[in-house]
């Protein structure tokens, strides 16, 4: 990108951070960290005027700054953009900001929304003028008063070329998935749906719809300003804490976990609940760069680091992650109405441990094998992931589980 | 040709007529849901999937091309 389509000539080239510093959370309430939400006039002294780039210079923008979906699935925001771009539609096309964070571990987006709310508008608007959308939402649980609170207090204060309205779902996981938000938007439940065509060309009611993730259209806001940004948010999870950093992708996990939790954790869950368990030292040398990660067969998802702190169990974790996916899925499919719940009391049997769990592992095994692609949303897949990785991370809890006892929180065996 | 079977997997009940109909094609899961091959069908098998497409009480199967 020519250094002449910057507005900040004597800025780093990536850009402004889009967190002054980390973000503690606490519990399920707001942010502890004393911070400001950005009025229309800070965030212009923040970030500068209005972005510069729109339509195919913006496209082009975003393909050449590598941008990716921070929704946790990484693939190239361009994709979609260009679809719904070539997929002409008489009542024109739909952006979504989807800001419907379900990923229990994640507080990223919630900063994002309540902090920068600006930013990420821009995103959206910059979004619907280059795909000539003649509507924008802004999607939320219908419990997140506060960043709904941010969002219409920044809407008050912006004219843009777009009308853009906030809209909610129910405050359940699968309500942040893209064809359950276009499902809801067109008339329907907050239910993943089965397509066989991407909602970029046929979304809500039929019109090629974009969804994006809140971070993404901050960075989308932040590319159209010139910048290529460089960093990631990231949320670090240890207990009931929760701390938003923002972090190079240069960086690596033992920085940001060691640096926030000044733990040396024995194990990580990467990419929340839908994630991969990790023995700490295979991956804390990893960078955050996604690619790197994908090189190693991980992916930090939605930008999730969880620990699992020093003396707590990881097979009892992770029966009770599975216990609360099975809950929240949508039950609309075999694997998720039967499966999952399967999966779940399978890996409670092994967790009680004793002669009833010992063929327990192997029928755990094909149920994972069983659930694995088959489900209408991505659902079934993240929570099989998530505990295959275990089986394998804590295989040794699984023998000690079996013999009556556990590795992490030792009781004497009989 | 090489045409492959695919199910709507919200529509489908799990009623299992399909793995009866298309023995060589489909397979159940635990639950009693099809599981279907990746690979494209040989000819025989797509006219055992056809029979299934035709036999399915939901109308959850299809044949992609």
């Amino acid at each position: 990108m020519s250094a002449s389509l910057r507005i900040l000539p004597d800025a780093d080239a990536a850009g402004p951070a889009l967190l002054d510093r980390p973000l503690h959370y606490f519990g399920a309430g707001g942010a502890i960290t004393e911070v400001a939400s950005d009025s229309l006039r800070d965030h212009r002294l923040r970030f500068g005027s209005r972005p510069l780039l729109g339509g195919d210079e913006l496209i082009d923008a975003l393909a050449e700054a590598g941008l990716t979906g921070r929704g946790g699935a990484h693939l190239p925001s361009v994709i979609k953009w260009r679809a719904v771009r070539s997929a002409a539609h008489a009542d024109g096309a739909v952006v979504v900001a989807n800001g419907a964070e379900s990923e229990p571990d994640s507080r990223k987006d919630a900063a994002l929304l309540e902090f920068r709310p600006h930013l990420v508008l821009d995103g959206l608007v910059a979004a619907a003028t280059a795909l000539d959308a003649r509507e924008a939402v802004v999607w939320l649980h219908e419990s997140a008063s506060t960043t709904r609170a941010a969002i219409s207090r920044a809407l008050a204060e912006r004219t843009d070329p777009v009308p853009v309205r906030i809209a909610v779902g129910p405050d359940r996981y699968l309500t942040g998935e893209s064809s359950a938000i276009v499902r809801a938007l067109s008339g329907g439940p907050a239910l993943p749906a089965f397509r066989t065509k991407p909602s970029a060309i046929a979304g809500v009611a039929g019109r090629p719809t974009l969804v994006q993730n809140v971070e993404t259209l901050a960075r989308v806001a932040l590319v159209a300003r010139g910048f290529v940004p460089e960093t990631t948010l990231i949320t670090v999870v240890v207990g009931d804490a929760r701390v938003v950093v923002e972090a190079p992708v240069s960086a690596d996990l033992h920085d940001v976990v060691g640096r926030v939790s000044g733990l040396t954790p024995g194990a990580v869950l990467l990419g929340g609940y839908g994630g991969q368990w990790c023995a700490w030292s295979d991956v804390a040398g990893a960078r955050l760069a996604e690619d790197d990660l994908r090189a190693r067969g991980l992916s930090l998802g939605a930008g999730v680091v969880s620990v699992l702190p020093p003396g707590e169990c990881g097979l009892a974790r992770t029966s009770s992650l599975i216990a609360y996916l099975a809950e929240q899925g949508a039950r609309q499919c075999g694997p998720c109405r039967f499966g999952l719940p399967a999966v779940a009391d399978s890996l409670a049997l092994l967790v009680r441990g004793g002669r009833r769990s010992r063929h327990e592992r192997e029928r755990l095994a094909t149920f994972l094998s069983e659930i694995r692609g088959r489900g209408a949303c991505g659902h079934p897949d993240g929570a099989v992931r998530m505990v295959a990785s275990a089986l394998s991370v804590f295989a040794g809890d699984v023998a000690a589980h079996r013999r009556g006892g556990c590795l992490m929180r030792w009781e004497p065996v009989r | 040709m090489s045409a492959q079977l695919r199910v709507d997997i919200v529509a489908c009940d799990g009623v299992g007529i399909c793995a009866h109909l298309a023995p060589d094609v489909v397979r159940v899961d635990s639950w009693g849901f099809p599981i279907l091959p990746a690979a494209p069908l040989s000819g025989a098998q797509e006219r055992q999937a056809r029979a299934a497409v035709t036999g399915c009480p939901r109308k959850a199967l299809f044949l992609a091309k």
